[in-house]
């Protein structure tokens, strides 16, 4: 297992193209680190790993293992097409306003029960036809969304509603109240969320 | 325009009151009437469900009773006739969000705009029987061949009449031919004798209503449905015409005797 070390102006250039596990990856650096001693703590490290895919977690350990040597990550070079993919989303959570409070219902809401709450408000379980959620905030909901939720009560209309299943009767976000086409009575398999989009209600796959 | 305010009970519940009340209002609304169907049953609606109009409830009859919005703001408009509104009850409150007066208050109210109001009242003769027959002129009784359902629509006629409602009419429902032939299930002569009030209409047992119900139309829309058909008949005897109500027994002379034998036995 080899790779290169360069060191520039920019900063340093690791490269490690062909390896066969992250932990192989992970010796490669420190022994490049270690056989090189001619650079200044704080060096911005450019690390170039081909046609490999890394995940978050693996970013972080390689970003672990450049601090102790006193480097820091500034970027990692991949032309695998996951990788890049990856990149390019943009996490939900970013628009998401932010409350200070959460309530957690561990149980399943059903017909004539009703729930507030001025933050958001976090189910585990699921929401039956004729029960109802309102939050101030947002509202996830780790089961099946069958029956009404109103998202952003007070009238914020950033807030989301995300659910395991979302089949609602009904949706509402700030002001706008919207319902599922008649005849529509889709059950849908993947977690999906919704939100004020160009002054629509719009329903989504969700992405995290 | 003075409207026509009929609730439609029966004491017992699961006999019929709403499909009732969903397939007279639409039958109405078929022939041209303005009908709003009112569902007094808070805490445990369903004429909504029925009708197909669930996911459009915003207001309720409480945010109405309360002040929290117009009247006409909880109105929703059926999906298939411009005359056909429902006033929905509310889920998460209970019986006692409304009172009697408050009741008769609305429907006077729903009185200058409808030709027929149409009130859904709960199981029971508590706080929401109270609620659903304060307005009203009119009383459909929904009874089905039962003893028990019989019992508790006679105690329903009873207190209807303290109550000032001395016209009350029944609708015998769920009834099927062949059962009653064989003596198995009470004939509607039966049911008469013991409640008598005037007969408003005969609807068969018809597996076409639970499929219409849960697919939240009414089965008055369709043409095939024995019940659907029935339905119609009564809304027109509703609306005054004298049509004879169909029994469902066969009338020749053999059965009439077998019944005599029979009620002589």
């Amino acid at each position: 297992m080899s790779g290169t070390l360069t060191c520039s102006k920019e900063g340093m250039f690791i490269e490690v193209k062909d390896y066969k596990s992250f932990t192989e990856l992970q010796t490669a650096i420190t022994d490049q680190l270690i056989n090189s001693d001619n650079y200044s703590l704080g060096t911005p490290v450019y690390l170039d790993i081909g046609r490999n895919y890394m995940t978050n977690k693996q970013k972080r350990q390689i970003e672990d293992v450049l601090l102790d040597h006193g480097l820091h990550l500034k970027e990692i070079i991949s032309r695998s097409m996951i990788s890049q993919n990856l990149q390019e989303e943009k996490p939900l959570i970013e628009d998401m306003p932010r409350y200070e409070s959460t309530s957690l219902i561990c149980r399943n809401l059903r017909s004539g029960q009703k729930v507030f709450s001025y933050g958001n408000i976090v189910v585990l379980g699921d929401v039956n036809p004729g029960a109802e959620i309102i939050a101030v905030g947002n509202i996830l909901i780790m089961g099946s969304l069958r029956g009404m939720a109103h998202a952003g009560a007070r009238g914020d209309d950033k807030a989301l509603i995300a659910a395991y299943r979302l089949n609602p009767t009904q949706i509402r976000i700030a002001e706008h109240i919207t319902r599922p086409p008649d005849g529509e009575q889709g059950v849908g398999v993947h977690p999906e969320v919704a939100r004020i989009k160009a002054g629509k209600v719009i329903i989504e796959k969700l992405k995290i | 325009m003075n409207g026509k305010v009929i609730v439609i009970t029966s004491g017992k519940g699961g006999v019929g009151k709403t499909t009732t009340t969903a397939n007279l209002g639409t039958a109405l609304a078929m022939m041209g009437n303005n009908v709003v169907l009112v569902d007094t049953d808070i805490g445990l609606r369903n004429l909504d469900v029925v009708m197909g109009l669930e996911n459009r409830i915003v207001f309720d009859i409480v945010d109405v009773v309360n002040g929290h919005c117009k009247l006409r703001q909880a109105l929703i408009k059926d999906k298939r006739f411009d005359g056909l509104c429902l006033l929905p009850a509310a889920q998460t409150k209970d019986k006692s969000a409304i009172t009697p007066h408050q009741m008769k208050n609305m429907t006077n109210e729903l009185r200058k705009e409808f030709d027929y109001i149409l009130v859904d009242c709960p199981a029971g003769i508590e706080q929401g029987f109270k609620n659903a027959i304060a307005g009203a002129d009119d009383a459909i009784v929904v009874a089905t061949p039962e003893i028990s359902s019989v019992r508790d629509a006679d105690r329903i006629v009873g207190l209807l009449e303290v109550a000032g409602l001395s016209n009350a009419r029944l609708i015998i429902n769920r009834i099927r031919k062949t059962m009653v032939k064989h003596g198995d299930m009470m004939d509607i002569d039966d049911i008469i004798d013991i409640l008598s009030i005037d007969l408003l209409g005969v609807v068969p047992e018809d597996e076409s209503i639970i499929i219409s119900t849960n697919r939240g139309e009414p089965a008055v829309l369709e043409n095939g449905s024995r019940a659907g058909e029935a339905y119609r008949r009564i809304a027109r005897r509703i609306m005054g015409e004298d049509i004879a109500v169909v029994t469902g027994e066969a009338n020749n002379f053999l059965d009439r005797f077998k019944k005599i034998i029979k009620l002589a036995r």
